[in-house]
């Protein structure tokens, strides 16, 4: 078993000079490695060996997930493309996907990173563990177990399949934590509600919620409806993955894994550095990460960090996540979408100018999809429904390959969109 | 117990050492592992006061080091073994041994100095049986025992080690090193600096890896091991792939 936990014994003195150390090591690399990170430091005159405080990275460019897609595939790797052992894809935020990877260094962190944020949970080796996510956040599904496995617990991996499927899983196999999103969770506990199933037979006792923040209401009717203890975890579904903050058995925040992450929280507008407290974008840079550092990466979520002292313990900083973003980014249970790459897709399929539809987030029995009005225009319009139903369909599908979330598309008369 | 932040190195206008920053923790062996001028010796000459000129923090167990000259830095409980020994070849190696305890000598403690002595005689039983030599007749490997047997007499906390491994052969280097780890245990805490990355890394619980004056990487001895980039640089592996187009 290994949970990397030697940080946080360490005095704030002592974590601030690791955290340092790794800062500067990363930087280097990245001028080194990375043609992309040299020639931004270079073109803004930025002298690495001036970066002398944690404070300092305030003077390095932000990255964002548009240079992410710019770089595709593989031109923000840092070592050689040999040296990598695994490759990830998540949707990205134009046609380009996002691609991640791994070197065996990175899976191990992450594997202590996910085994610390489970035992932070109450999970043991004792424990049934399922996992359940959309395919768009499958990468998480992978990372997940391996952190379960870390801490010897029973893994049943993520398996797509029916809500009706999921609780016979759930009641027979003993499930006692389940890591799932909050839509996922809210449809479980409906389904229950609706067939009056008596949760006694269930051995869950442990709901861990990833992809996106849990709001107050939710959270009393899942433990409400479900009898269990609820953990959010936050993670980026992108890079370079889940339980970058986790929750401890307080409740209060989101302990951040500072021993990896260095957090800032920014004014989205001006890019300036709020004063601690206070609300703006969180901004993460990697301070392990081999293969794929992120530097200042602007996640478009809205924080603020507490330093304060939590009454568990752990001498790591805390987020209040609520949810709410900076950018235009559609999250949904987690896969996070840009309609520009929706567009573009519907684009290049029907052949239709770019601003021409409209985007709704639905709810269908709690699962959300995405909903897109489409003006009907002449390329498309068919005398004959069966063609128009295919059209529909190919779209619906395509879309769905893309991005790896539901979508519905609606035709529209042109001028009601 | 040994902390440096963002130390800078200059020889003129040139910058040797590049903001670095590192930490040493008791009783542990810590290398610094890198190429010829990447920057190791010159760190390891500003610990020890021989270089005037550094920006930067360097504290010894909440001490800064800044100022000192060499003889106060042995004072605090730092003691060099230079590169290439630097053993006096025409006195005998007795007297190299006590040229080490300099410091206690002038203090008269000489009853101490010979206790010293005796055990470090015991850890070098080779050094006690040539201890009437002159010290340029010992071979590579007896001579570097010399080195650090002296850096040991003026009992230090810290013993800084510059490239003892060079010219020697490999298993007399895996001697030294063995000394190494009972010096650890000892509680000694020791930082080596090598280029003998794959030997270091096996007695180190901690490694940096230098690269032009910079820190480029750091961790757990054993991670740093297997590390393709590691590997590749500097244990000699694979080497013909390393410009790999990605």
């Amino acid at each position: 078993m290994m949970t990397n936990d030697d940080f946080i014994t360490l005095s704030p003195e002592e974590q601030n000079q690791l955290q340092l150390e790794r800062l500067q090591s990363t930087l280097n690399r990245a001028y080194r490695n990375v043609p992309f990170h040299k020639q931004r430091f270079k073109e803004m005159d930025i002298d690495l060996s001036q970066i002398e405080n944690l404070s300092d990275i305030c003077r390095l460019p932000f990255m964002e997930r548009r240079n992410i897609s710019e770089n595709y595939p593989y031109n923000l790797f840092a070592v050689p493309l040999r040296d990598i052992v695994r490759i990830h894809t998540a949707p990205g935020t134009t046609h380009n996907p996002t691609v991640s990877g791994y070197t065996p260094q990175d899976l191990s962190h992450w594997q202590s990173i996910l085994a610390r944020a489970l035992q932070a949970s109450g999970v043991t080796a004792h424990d049934i563990l399922q996992i359940t996510l959309n395919p768009g956040l499958s990468n998480w599904g992978r990372d997940y177990k391996h952190g379960a496995e870390a801490i010897e617990a029973s893994v049943i991996p993520h398996t797509p399949m029916a809500i009706e499927k999921k609780l016979m899983v759930l009641r027979d196999y003993k499930t006692s934590v389940l890591i799932t999103t909050p839509s996922l969770a809210l449809q479980l506990a409906n389904y229950v509600q609706k067939n009056e199933l008596n949760t006694n037979i269930f051995e869950l006792k442990t709901l861990i919620i990833v992809g996106e923040a849990i709001n107050t209401d939710d959270r009393r009717l899942l433990e409400e409806t479900l009898h269990v203890n609820i953990w959010s975890h936050y993670g980026l579904s992108e890079v370079p993955g889940p339980a970058i903050a986790f929750e401890c058995e307080a409740h209060q925040g989101l302990h951040i894994n500072e021993d990896h992450f260095l957090s800032e929280i920014v004014d989205h507008e001006t890019g300036k550095v709020v004063p601690e407290g206070d609300f703006g974008e969180l901004v993460l840079t990697t301070l392990t990460t081999r293969a794929f550092p992120l530097i200042r990466f602007k996640t478009g979520d809205r924080a603020r960090i507490t330093k304060t002292q939590c009454s568990c313990g752990r001498k790591l900083c805390r987020i209040d996540w609520l949810g709410d973003r900076t950018d235009d980014l559609i999250n949904i249970d987690g896969v996070k979408v840009h309609k520009k790459q929706i567009q573009l897709t519907i684009q290049a399929m029907l052949d239709l100018p770019s601003d021409a539809s409209k985007f709704f987030i639905r709810k269908r029995d709690e699962k959300k999809y995405i909903e897109i009005w489409i003006p009907v225009n002449d390329a498309i319009f068919s005398d004959e429904i069966k063609g128009l139903e295919l059209l529909i369909q190919n779209a619906e599908n395509n879309l769905l390959e893309n991005i790896g979330i539901p979508v519905a598309i609606r035709l529209k008369e042109k001028n009601t969109i | 117990m040994l902390r440096i932040r963002n130390l800078k190195c200059y020889y003129g206008q040139i910058m040797a050492v590049k903001g670095v920053s590192l930490s040493v923790k008791k009783s542990q062996i810590i290398t610094l592992i890198g190429a010829n001028g990447s920057g190791k010796s010159t760190l390891l000459e500003a610990i020890c006061g021989l270089l005037p000129g550094w920006d930067g923090e360097i504290t010894f167990e909440g001490v800064p080091l800044k100022g000192f000259d060499p003889p106060a830095v042995v004072k605090q409980g730092i003691s060099l073994v230079p590169e290439g020994r630097l053993i006096f070849p025409p006195i005998t190696v007795l007297d190299n041994l006590k040229l080490g305890a300099y410091t206690m000598y002038r203090k008269r403690q000489h009853a101490a100095v010979n206790q010293t002595l005796e055990k470090i005689l015991d850890l070098f039983p080779i050094l006690r049986e040539r201890a009437k030599q002159a010290a340029g007749t010992l071979s590579g490997g007896e001579q570097q025992m010399l080195a650090i047997g002296r850096a040991l007499m003026s009992h230090p906390k810290m013993l800084l080690l510059d490239e003892p491994s060079m010219g020697l052969a490999p298993l007399i280097v895996e001697k030294i090193f063995q000394i190494l780890e009972t010096l650890r245990n000892d509680g000694i805490t020791i930082l080596l600096v090598e280029q003998n990355a794959q030997a270091a890394l096996q007695v180190a619980d901690y490694g940096y890896v230098f690269e032009t004056g910079t820190v480029v990487l750091q961790g757990p001895a054993s991670e740093l091991l297997a590390d393709q980039e590691v590997k590749r640089a500097y244990l000699g592996k694979d080497y013909g792939e390393f410009y790999d187009d990605k």
